[in-house]
């Protein structure tokens, strides 16, 4: 059965420690400079003393209609089949960037070196074995989830299903459909990336 | 965003190849521009081809560009085949006016021209009709991407029928034409101005003086003098193409300057 894997980032428990940032570019090499997930710090918003602010890690929100995969010319983005995860293979990326032109949110990124684009795997060499992204394994709030959002014992389902509706968000979609999710509920903080 | 000049450069001269080879098809279908005919088909192919070496120069592995072919969905994939059957055509063309073939078949391939000019470069604003960039998210950008390279192949054109010295008639159906194109370009991208805020912002001064002046305005006034005053079609044709060309540029570098995401994680320049 095809599955939905993406990541669940409960910003309730999120330090901001920007540690998932490092572990990703340690475990997959990222050079420095570019990203492959990164932590934004966002706000403060509001008025003094009514002010929020909150860390935002983000990285490819695994997007259902990705518009990425719809516009590379020789197929290098495409949707793995089995595990519905957006990839690239960089052994036909022609360097166009046109994907980078339709990413939504600019999580794609450009490898200097290869002179191709690159973004978030999930870590697809360490889930093969069973293990974790190591953005989720390093994760020291406990915050990151990853998992199969089809399956109701994953650890990404468990975790949403603790949280109501209106706790739960995604990036703006604009037609794209992002899978990502950030639990925030209120006590926390105010969701501000839908205005 | 910075401005990817290969890409511009690719729109605004492989568009006015197009066009230019378009003009040569009506001229055919009203059997005028006789001696313009050939040069300008020539000239036509040569900026169809030189737009489309300013687009593999965009690319950072340009020697696995074939791999688009097997992805026919994809707007590089339709500008690539459409640019290819406006060569195609244009080299059937001379082949049947250096054979002087029954003029039905020069006219046929007179529309097929016309038809690919208007395609391709409308082809060529829909690529970027994407999502995430609300500026570009309306189907006024392919419009003023016809509308902008249409006036600089019509200026090219009646260039070309002055430095041919072709008959009055064509010269003056290739001044019209060159106004023609001033007035769509204008309007179109007055029209993309105004929805994409690029009339207003940060860049109006660029859009105004460059795309609007030069660009729509340059081509109005030289194209209707160059009809009226055949003898100077040349000098006139000079000055017309040069605007469109400055014009269609600039449209296409705003395009690239006001282009924003939803947001921008990573914070990467294109």
């Amino acid at each position: 059965m095809t599955k939905h894997n993406c990541i669940v980032v409960n910003l309730d428990k999120c330090l901001g420690c920007f540690g998932c940032e490092v572990a990703c570019k340690m475990e997959n090499d990222v050079a420095l400079g570019e990203h492959w997930n990164k932590v934004l710090l966002r706000g403060p918003f509001g008025d003094y003393p009514n002010q929020v602010r909150y860390p935002l890690p983000a990285m490819c929100q695994q997007c259902a209609d990705a518009p990425c995969v719809h516009v590379c010319p020789t197929g290098a983005s495409y949707r793995d089949p089995d595990t519905n995860i957006v990839l690239i293979n960089k052994e036909i990326c022609i360097g166009c960037k046109y994907c980078m032109m339709a990413c939504p949110y600019g999580v794609r990124d450009w490898n200097v070196a290869t002179k191709t684009v690159e973004k978030c795997t999930l870590c697809g060499q360490l889930t093969a074995r069973g293990e974790l992204p190591a953005c989720v394994k390093s994760c020291a709030g406990g915050a990151r989830f990853y998992g199969d959002l089809d399956d109701p014992t994953s650890d990404v389902s468990v975790e949403l299903a603790k949280y109501a509706a209106t706790d739960i968000h995604t990036l703006p979609n604009v037609g794209n459909n992002p899978s990502t999710k950030y639990i925030m509920t209120s006590i926390h903080g105010e969701w501000k990336e839908s205005e | 965003m910075s401005v990817q000049w290969s890409l511009v450069l690719f729109t605004a001269i492989a568009g006015t190849g197009a066009w230019m080879f378009a003009c040569t098809g009506i001229a055919e279908l009203k059997g005028l521009g006789k001696k313009t005919a050939v040069p300008t088909t020539i000239v036509a192919l040569i900026l169809a081809i030189a737009g489309g070496f300013a687009s593999l120069s965009h690319l950072s592995h340009p020697e696995r560009v074939f791999g688009a072919l097997g992805h026919p969905t994809s707007g590089i994939f339709m500008e690539a085949v459409l640019l290819g059957l406006i060569v195609l055509c244009a080299i059937i063309y001379l082949i049947l006016v250096k054979r002087d073939a029954a003029k039905s078949a020069r006219k046929l391939f007179g529309v097929l021209g016309i038809i690919l000019a208007v395609v391709f470069t409308f082809a060529c604003g829909m690529s970027y009709e994407m999502s995430s960039r609300a500026v570009w998210n309306t189907f006024t950008l392919p419009f003023a991407y016809l509308g902008t390279a249409m006036v600089s192949g019509c200026a090219g054109y009646l260039l070309m029928t002055g430095i041919c010295k072709d008959d009055i008639a064509s010269i003056e159906t290739a001044g019209n034409e060159t106004l023609l194109g001033g007035i769509v370009s204008v309007l179109t991208a007055f029209i993309y101005g105004c929805v994409s805020g690029a009339a207003g912002g940060s860049v109006a001064a660029l859009f105004w003086i460059v795309v609007i002046g030069c660009g729509g305005i340059a081509p109005i006034v030289f194209g209707k003098i160059a009809g009226n005053n055949t003898a100077k079609a040349t000098a006139y044709g000079v000055i017309a193409l040069a605007g469109a060309l400055v014009g269609a540029i600039a449209f296409r570098a705003i395009m690239w300057m006001i282009g924003t995401t939803v947001i921008n994680v990573f914070g990467t320049v294109l």
